[in-house]
């Protein structure tokens, strides 16, 4: 097979996997793909141009850094976001098994799954593609501007792609190219999570300030990474927006040169990659493997008395938690934006202050928490679920069981998290009793609704516990935890403002102070914990019975 | 075929169990008995409804209708006393990648609520011998190959001694050692009064296994009894197990398609 027709023929296969995952695929998500992407292009485009656009009218001595920065900052996002996309679309996976054996020569596999490789890059980099163009629009740069900044992002995108390959052509001589992709999605994760982190935290500064902005920062910051092969797309249309040619076309040649020499640097270590075994065949190396006998971990209870399941599946979700790295690296980006929120929240500067702004933090941390480690509880048991359904042990139990594993550590968050809040905003022991009665009360709550959601809608064969819950379950979570949450706090609000209307001590506006008004709000708020209680047990039920009833039999992941 | 057995009560019994998936019968009116400390064979071709009808039987799928008896106890109506009494191995074992295999053996041991202590240790280090697993019993069992997973698939069954063991093509994957080791512990369980309900592919396994054998086609029993019964009802004297099956099942005459098949290649 010559080379242009083996590119065409994986190229297309590749194509009409995507086009069948896409129409035979889940029709709600397919329609909620469509809506994101038809709000987020003029959203997010229209936005960052504008930005651009904006930048490039007022600050046109400035044009150059920020141009610089922008091509730096995304190539440094491109390299940690699409990364793991590069390790899965070039070393992972069992369908590049089947080019290796055929007749293909390996530059047109690399060649082919390049274009796959790329994809996330080519995504991240739309967001500089429309803040480039803004800047060039506010700026008045010439006509030629344009294509130029077209062609030089997507060489970007080359460079940094040719350059993840080649980092992973020397990383999967020590560490297996599956173990690769998971840290890195991880990594992703992280950086993901903590960008929009900062961007929406920032946002709430950035309404409060007045002063105007200041990019004397971002030019000397330029400066010191002027050398950085990154900045020189940005040189070459800094020099096409004020109208210098030949600077302009010696850095568009050192951009394309660069990338030249990447590409083909990327492509020579990768077909020594797969000739000497590694990547693909996911040949662990001597230095790892050694590391998959494990020492069984001890006994967590005496060696006495009948076997309990209740322990049992604790301690085996403990040791699979432990030692899967997959897992454990995509609970971490989940985690980093309760506590980062709460963190950042519960700042003297920032806070709203007070009890309820505690109260509301603790809500908020207990449910993100509880989500986060339960809601995959019981669908990644994966094909262990039908070991359970064997078991002489009723799916009752198994929830239960799920629900004491996940709870201690909703709980520990949530005191540390109680004590910290109540430390920095110098509440009292009273009150730090009352948050702490709160988040026992919450945790328990939210713990059983985010159990109960992941077993209403099991997705038993999902290999990514972010996709193992379906949608009618994920909404049965957020809308019980929602619920749950607004219930909660109404209650706790009826018995501390009830008590005070009680003693004749409260100032409740046009509500009389009395005994009687006292004593009917803490009836109510014992109604409204009676509904929460209810509500939990309503959706414990429910999966109680969809477990029983669950049959489907659960392919091999 | 092993001799006989002596017992004569029914510890596995379908009635006219039924699976239907819409229109399409997997499963249509399936009846048998299989006796204590029998060793019986379920043979069928792909896609026959095998593994439909033994996911019936313990509890992992609910008949349309019909009824499934494990030691006279109905697994839809107690099925915690049902299970309690049987052991499912299936064809892909359901085994978890990040245990140990040896802690798996303790997982499904405390699953079971047996009790702990030296007897049970010494029970699965045995079970890890005899299985050849005792050198990998660190080694998380993602890093086992397909035969060693079947292996402790099979371990974590007889770590509990169940009285009726349903084994989905037991010896799938295992090598000529092990396969072996698996047929004659089969042969010794049943002669110490387990039964054994064997679905399997490899006719000459049932035949040196099974004292009688039930065969399935498109959902139905098409035949059922010993080897002289078989041959009786195929109507084929001194035939062998494959060329019953291949009779009863009235498939497609595969040399023919095959000398069609390369005729039309050359």
């Amino acid at each position: 097979m010559n080379g242009i027709s083996a590119l065409r023929v994986i190229v297309g296969a590749e194509l009409r996997a995507m086009r069948n995952r896409l129409l035979k695929g889940n029709r709600t998500r397919l329609v909620a793909l469509v809506i994101v992407l038809l709000l987020a292009i003029p959203f997010l485009g229209g936005g960052t141009f504008t930005v651009g656009a904006t930048a490039g009218h007022f600050l046109p001595f400035s044009v150059d850094p920020l141009l610089s920065a922008a091509f730096t900052g995304l190539s440094l996002l491109m390299l940690l976001i699409g990364f793991p996309t590069v390790i899965a679309s070039l070393f992972v996976g069992r369908d590049l098994l089947q080019l290796v054996v055929a007749p293909v020569r390996t530059r047109d596999i690399f060649v082919a799954r390049l274009v796959t490789a790329m994809s996330a890059n080519i995504l991240i980099s739309g967001v500089l593609l429309a803040a480039v163009l803004g800047l060039g629009a506010g700026a008045g740069a010439p006509l030629i501007y344009f294509p130029v900044a077209l062609l030089l992002i997507a060489v970007q995108v080359l460079v940094v792609t040719s350059l993840q390959a080649i980092l992973m052509t020397v990383i999967v001589r020590w560490v297996p190219a599956r173990l690769a992709r998971d840290v890195a999605a991880a990594v992703a994760g992280l950086t993901g999570a903590a960008l929009y982190l900062t961007w929406n935290l920032s946002l709430r500064q950035t309404f409060r300030r007045t002063a105007r902005p200041d990019v004397s920062g971002l030019t000397s910051l330029v400066q010191r990474i002027d050398w950085l092969p990154t900045t020189w797309p940005g040189h070459a249309l800094t020099a096409i927006a004020s109208g210098s040619v030949a600077v302009a076309l010696v850095w568009v040649l050192a951009t394309v040169l660069l990338a030249a020499i990447l590409v083909a640097m990327a492509e020579l270590l990768y077909e020594r990659t797969l000739l000497v075994g590694l990547g693909v065949f996911g040949d662990a190396p001597a230095i790892w493997r050694r590391r998959s006998t494990v020492r069984p971990s001890p006994q967590p209870y005496p060696l006495r008395g009948e076997g309990s399941p209740y322990f049992a599946i604790a301690r085996k979700d403990w040791l699979g938690f432990r030692r899967d790295v997959r897992r454990l690296t995509r609970l971490l980006p989940a985690l980093l934006l309760p506590v980062g929120y709460a963190a950042a929240l519960s700042q003297p500067a920032r806070s709203l202050s007070g009890f309820w702004s505690n109260a509301a933090l603790i809500t908020f941390l207990s449910m993100f928490m509880a989500s986060a480690l339960s809601l995959p509880s019981i669908p990644s048991e994966r094909r262990g679920f039908q070991l359970l359904r064997m078991a002489p042990l009723s799916m009752w139990l198994l929830l239960r069981a799920k629900v004491f594993i996940a709870f201690p550590v909703v709980v520990a968050t949530m005191l540390v998290f109680s004590v910290a809040v109540a430390v920095i905003s110098k509440s009292g022991v009273a009150q730090l009793l009352e948050l702490v009665v709160l988040g026992l009360w919450l945790a328990a709550g939210f713990v059983s609704i985010s159990v109960s959601g992941g077993a209403i809608d099991p997705r038993f064969d999902a290999t990514d516990d972010r996709r193992s819950v379906g949608l009618v379950g994920s909404l049965a979570a957020i809308g019980g935890s929602l619920g749950f949450a607004v219930l909660s706090l109404g209650a706790l609000a009826l018995f501390l403002f009830g008590g005070q209307a009680a003693s004749g001590a409260g100032n409740l506006g046009p509500i009389p102070s009395t005994p009687a008004v006292g004593f009917a709000m803490i009836f109510g708020g014992v109604a409204l914990l009676a509904f929460c209680a209810s509500l939990v047990g309503a959706l414990l039920w429910i999966a109680n019975s969809r477990l029983r009833s669950f049959e489907a039999s659960i392919a091999s992941t | 075929m092993s001799p006989s057995p002596s017992a004569t009560t029914a510890a596995v019994e379908a009635r006219q169990l039924v699976k239907r998936y819409g229109a399409l019968a997997a499963v249509d009116g399936v009846s048998f008995q299989a006796m204590r400390g029998e060793v019986f064979g379920f043979l069928g071709a792909n896609g026959a409804g095998k593994t439909t009808t033994l996911r019936m039987l313990c509890g992992l799928l609910r008949p349309t209708s019909g009824t499934a008896l494990i030691d006279g106890i109905d697994i839809q109506a107690q099925p915690l006393a049902a299970k309690a009494r049987l052991g499912y191995l299936d064809e892909e074992p359901f085994v978890h990648p990040h245990l140990t295999g040896r802690e798996f053996l303790d997982f499904v041991a405390d699953l079971y609520r047996m009790p702990r202590g030296v007897q049970r240790e010494e029970r699965m280090s045995r079970l890890l011998n005899l299985f050849d697993l005792a050198k990998k019993d660190g080694d998380l069992i993602g890093s086992y190959s397909h035969g060693m997973r079947q292996k402790i698939g099979l371990a974590s069954l007889l770590i509990r001694e169940p009285s009726v063991l349903l084994l989905d093509e037991p010896t799938n994957g295992l090598d000529p050692r092990s396969a072996r080791l698996v047929k004659d512990l089969l042969e010794e369980l049943a002669a110490r009064g387990t039964t054994v309900l064997l679905s399997t592919h490899i006719l000459e396994v049932a035949q040196a296994l099974c004292r009688r054998v039930a065969i399935i086609d498109r959902g139905r029993i098409v035949a059922i009894g010993s080897m002289d019964e078989l041959r009786v009802q195929a109507g084929s004297e001194g035939a062998n197990l494959e060329d019953l099956f291949l009779k009863l099942t009235a498939g497609p005459e595969s040399r023919e398609m095959i000398e069609r098949l390369l005729d039309a290649g050359s």
